[in-house]
């Protein structure tokens, strides 16, 4: 049994199929990039494996456990606990300082205030961001923003990295130093990561690339998948 | 740029950019009347009848007594305030897609300066339009309402008309106060091609409103030994007397709102010092990051409950003057017989008009709260998505969203009600005296609790639409890309 693992995933919104039954499956501290045209479903896979989603069909199983199955208030837990998630642009609390956005998980966790900032300091210095640990996020460029972000999606150490699009709101050199820390973070903590993607350059980041094509896992891609109708 | 061109940019939006113009346009049509009314309140004629000054052609006492009209004329005034209070929470309504329409404009070569001066013809055009209905439904109104009885008395003042250019002043004042207003929203707003910036004040308030109250309180007690040192006069007197009143009133009550920007972020930076819990942090930092929210959020609201409680401090003193006034009838003729109590009915019927009246406020306050809760929440869905996402439950960020509301509402209830009725106090004293009888007058404190359990309610109310906002806001859609 892989670490995390996807069976007939099927997911619509209303009438619009976006999962058409996917198969798909992830190995401990591997680095999987899901890569596919806009619109081919990535996103709501993503959605799906991370308990964000439920599937209507199919099933999520991690660890050799079912995902999907799981309450609304046991999936929250799973992903505070074991998952980390980061998106696109805008996760930051616009009001938190970058500290204070990156030290959030552990405090809901119920860690102590004092610690709590010691982590997210350490966090950030390691993201290369220190000197803003002060600053609101507004007040932050764009690369600075997601590396920040970064920090706070790890700073749990997660087992599992979901990544939608990290960098799809920066420009080349930023994405760069983005997804420079991120795998080399990932490595060093053993996290395994999915990472969704429609740019060749970022799935190059990745061990292994899979390709979706509305709405199934594509069979000439390059990754372990059996597509199905 | 040209008028015409202005003019169009300015009407380009979409519907609800309409439901703005709409209650824009509303607000001003209300208020014009309210304005009018009270003008017309104004310049009724008054003749000297024995003791009284009356104006014997009206049914009703509350205008036919003139003692009796500032009362009127104050409460017309001040139901103006939630109006426009109103107006401004629905200036962001639709926001997000004026932003971007204005966004766009900027990308299309226009300055910042002309960025604005489209969203502020917006207002002032919808404040024309509204202007004009309520200037139509005036005239139409009194031609409706000009009904002498039998004995050729009228239920309202439909026989007399305020000067040409009062009735100007007011048309052409409303549009432009709307404008100005619409700029002053509009001045840390940075319009550039990529998008609205709202920047938010970082500066910690100062404690100068608790000044502002001060200065109400003192100008409030000065009416009544300044109304004895005019005596002479009572014409310009109680002119006089009616806009020391106001003053008074209105500086306690600016000082009640902005004093509230002071509590929130003090009590943020409190919660942010010792709160130990997630919720407590964001909304710590929420209050911090923006106290003036509150006060501009309950301003309505603040300002019926400063009124509220001023006028149950009034009709307490009232009560406890009629009190005293039986107490030394019946003292002045032991034999017990009441002699012709005075009509008290009158005045407490009066009183109950000004609670609806403080009710009809705090209604369409509690309306502007939502629009203004409604936006707050709506603009940082995606930070709430993304929490919820990485597995922040929804209770925190309910509790979060309720101790950001409730704060500075509960404070700002306390003491608005607190100043309101130190207003009263200050205006008739705390003790009242017939023919040596001497009685204290309460503290209403009934009267009070009421008034501050319908407020809580109504905010208790407004966080539980906002949650709803909440849970739609937290949809994971928010964060597809
Ligand atoms: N909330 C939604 N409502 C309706 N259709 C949706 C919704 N979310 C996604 N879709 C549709 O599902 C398909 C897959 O979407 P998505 O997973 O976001 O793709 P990707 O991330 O690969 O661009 C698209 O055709 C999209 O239009
Ligand atoms: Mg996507």
């Amino acid at each position: 049994m892989s670490y995390l693992s996807a069976r007939g995933l099927v997911r619509s919104y209303g009438r619009t199929p976006a999962l058409r039954g996917v198969n798909l499956d992830v190995e401990e501290g591997e680095i999987v990039a899901v890569t596919g045209p806009s619109g081919c479903g990535k996103s709501t896979l993503l959605h799906c494996l991370a308990g964000i989603l439920r599937p209507d069909a199919g099933e999520v199983t991690y660890r050799g456990r079912r995902i999907d199955t799981l309450s609304e208030g046991a999936r929250a837990a799973l992903r505070r606990t074991e998952f980390g998630v980061l998106f696109q642009f805008g996760q930051l609390v616009a009001e938190l300082t970058a500290a204070e956005n990156v030290a959030l998980p552990l405090l809901l966790a119920g860690t102590g205030r004092r610690e709590a900032r010691t982590a997210a300091l350490s966090w950030l210095d390691r993201l290369g961001v220190a000197d803003f640990a002060d600053q609101r996020p507004g007040e932050m460029s764009g690369g600075q923003q997601q590396r920040c972000a970064v920090a706070r999606a790890l700073v749990t150490e997660p087992r599992v990295l979901f990544c939608d699009e990290p960098t799809g709101a920066l420009d080349s050199l930023a994405g760069e130093q983005v997804l420079g820390h991120l795998v080399r973070l990932a490595r060093e903590q053993r996290t395994t990561v999915v990472l969704v993607t429609h740019d060749v350059q970022v799935a190059a980041y990745g061990d292994r690339e899979i390709m979706l094509r509305d709405g199934a896992a594509d069979p000439t891609g390059l990754g372990t998948v059996a597509a199905q109708q | 740029m040209k008028p015409g061109t202005l003019v169009r940019l300015a009407l380009a939006g979409t519907r609800s950019d309409t439901v703005r113009v709409a209650l824009t346009g509303l607000s001003a049509g209300l208020a014009t009347l309210a304005y009018l009314a009270a003008l017309t309140v104004i310049v009724i004629p008054t003749v000297e009848d024995g003791g009284g000054r009356v104006s014997p052609q009206y049914r009703h006492a509350l205008i036919a007594e003139a003692g009796l009209r500032p009362g009127v004329v104050v409460v017309l005034v001040l139901l103006t305030v939630p109006v426009l209070a109103l107006a401004g929470q629905c200036a962001l309504l639709g926001a997000p897609s004026r932003d971007r329409r204005l966004s766009a404009i900027r990308l299309a070569g226009a300055s910042p300066g002309q960025a604005i001066a489209i969203a502020a013809t917006e207002t002032g055009l919808a404040s024309v339009l509204g202007t004009v209905v309520g200037l139509g439904a005036y005239f139409g109104g009194r031609e409706f309402l000009h009904r002498p009885d039998a004995d050729g008395r009228l239920p309202l003042p439909t026989d007399v008309v305020p000067p040409v250019w009062w009735i100007a002043a007011v048309c052409v004042g409303i549009p432009v106060v709307a404008m100005l207003f619409a700029v002053l929203q509009l001045r840390r707003v940075a319009v550039t091609p990529f998008g609205v910036v709202r920047r938010v004040r970082t500066r910690a308030p100062l404690p100068w409103p608790g000044a502002l109250i001060v200065v109400g309180l003192i100008a409030t007690a000065t009416v009544v030994p300044l109304s004895r040192q005019l005596e002479g006069d009572p014409e310009e007197s109680g002119a006089l007397l009616l806009v020391v009143l106001l003053c008074g009133l209105g500086c306690a009550t600016i000082g009640v709102v902005t004093g509230t920007g002071w509590i929130s972020y003090r009590t943020g930076w409190l919660m942010h010092r010792f709160g130990r819990r997630p919720a407590t942090l964001l909304a710590a930092r929420r209050l911090m990051a923006d106290p003036w929210s509150g006060s501009r959020t309950l301003a309505a609201l603040l300002a019926c409950l400063v009124f509220g409680g001023g006028a149950a401090g009034v009709r307490s003193s009232f009560a406890t003057d009629f009190e005293a006034e039986r107490l030394a009838a019946q003292r002045s003729d032991p034999s017990g017989v009441i002699i012709e109590p005075r009509d008290t009915d009158f005045y407490f019927g009066a009183f109950n008009l000004v609670n609806i009246a403080i009710g009809v406020g705090l209604v369409i306050a509690a309306g502007g709260l939502i629009v203004a809760l409604a936006e707050s929440i709506v603009s940082r869905r995606r930070a709430y998505a993304a929490l919820v996402a990485t597995g922040v439950p929804r209770s925190t960020l309910a509790k979060a969203v309720m101790w950001q509301s409730l704060v500075p509402a509960a404070a700002g209830i306390v003491v608005a009600l607190a100043v309101g009725a130190a207003l009263s106090q200050s205006l008739f004293g705390d003790e009242v005296e017939r023919e040596g009888i001497v009685l204290e007058v309460p503290v209403p404190v009934d009267d009070l609790a009421l008034l501050g359990a319908g407020a809580v309610a109504a905010v208790l109310a407004v966080v539980g639409v906002g949650l709803l906002f909440l849970r739609a806001s937290t949809a994971l859609e928010e964060l597809r890309v």
